[in-house]
């Protein structure tokens, strides 16, 4: 039984931006755009979202644009990977 | 013939599954006389009851976790499921809680038959809203979401409108039917889950599949128990569906360990 490929829910693009800025540390833009997989308007609104709700931190230096994430951000990425296991156990997918 | 009054007035009082713990309770102290009430707490009705209230909470600790991760993911199917293991689990604490009482028969409780058998008649139809509830659960989570949600609906409509007045009426039978019921909407389930685990090919799909197939199994055996009439392989069922919440138990363990997780997908 094949399933149609399911469109992104909001919490996996967090969780994939949050983790993308997670393994980077101090993370430029152009990278999480690269790991996140999402057009440039989209990742800004998401990024703005998650700073906003304390999960990211976003740091100028000189003339550069880092993003770290917080501590809350590290807490989401628990929370999400502990949801993924447990909907897998129903056949389930974020 | 003592005994066969007895299991006529137990089986048509509290339902077979009763009648079955009663006259075993019975058989093994061979006083048939006074059946009513059990003056010793006994053996089988203290190890069903145990073995119940221990898969309440289970039941219960699976509901409120899918509840929590409902309210971060907001999936229809996490709601059917913690909806049913709601269902199952205040179903399976109530039954334990019963057999305890009768086991030390509080308040005299074995003289209000009415009370018990009410009890034990919500504890059925509880398991029946709780597997309808995985069933359509499953069905949304395995076709898409429209087609499966209103195929599950008509189909139980369509089995449960024609009997549903009959249904309370039937008596000795109502466990034996209600067992059929179940069984049928714990294989579809079963079948469902199958169908997800070859898809997800994950250890906690698995994990939740054997919790499943082992209560099925456990249906299976309690309707045999009550065809052949015989606690003792009633008892084997109840041990057999503790292995299946243990099985979600587990399930719920390793799902919790951050590090094991992406692990332990294939």
């Amino acid at each position: 039984m094949t399933q149609p490929q399911k469109t992104r829910s909001r919490i996996k693009i967090y969780f994939d931006i949050l983790s993308s800025v997670e393994e980077e540390g101090n993370a430029k833009l152009t990278r999480v755009l690269y790991k996140a997989n999402l057009s440039y308007d989209r990742l800004v609104k998401y990024l703005d979202e998650l700073i906003a709700r304390g999960l990211l931190q976003e740091i100028h230096a000189e003339e550069n644009r880092y993003y770290v994430i917080t501590d809350m951000g590290k807490e989401f990425i628990r929370e999400v990977k502990k949801a993924e296991s447990f909907l897998s156990g129903f056949g389930l997918s974020l | 013939m003592l005994l066969e009054i007895d299991w006529y007035i137990c089986t048509s009082i509290l339902g077979d599954r009763m009648g079955i713990m009663i006259i075993v309770a019975e058989l093994t102290k061979l006083n048939t006389l006074s059946f009513l009430p059990l003056p010793m707490p006994d053996l089988l009705f203290v190890t069903t009851a145990i073995l119940d209230i221990l898969s309440g909470a289970v039941a219960l600790l699976v509901s409120y976790t899918a509840f929590k991760y409902n309210r971060l993911i907001e999936s229809d199917v996490l709601k059917f499921v913690s909806f049913g293991f709601m269902m199952l689990g205040i179903g399976l604490l109530l039954e334990g809680s019963l057999l305890s009482l009768l086991a030390f028969n509080v308040g005299r409780i074995t003289e209000d038959l009415r009370l018990v058998y009410i009890s034990s008649l919500l504890y059925l139809v509880l398991q029946v809203f709780a597997y309808s509830s995985f069933a359509l659960g499953y069905s949304r989570g395995a076709y898409s979401r429209r087609e499966g949600i209103t195929t599950a609906v008509f189909a139980l409509f369509l089995i449960a409108r024609p009997v549903r007045q009959y249904y309370f009426l039937l008596g000795t039978y109502v466990n034996d039917i209600t067992q059929l019921i179940v069984i049928v909407l714990l294989s579809f389930v079963v079948f469902q889950g199958f169908l997800m685990h070859g898809r997800t090919k994950s250890k906690f799909s698995l994990l939740v599949l054997a919790g499943f197939v082992l209560i099925l199994i456990a249906h299976l055996v309690m309707l045999g128990s009550s065809i052949v009439m015989s606690g003792f392989i009633f008892v084997l069922a109840n041990f057999v569906q503790f292995a299946g919440f243990l099985s979600l138990l587990l399930f719920l363990i390793r799902s919790g360990h951050i590090d094991t997780a992406t692990e332990d997908k294939k």
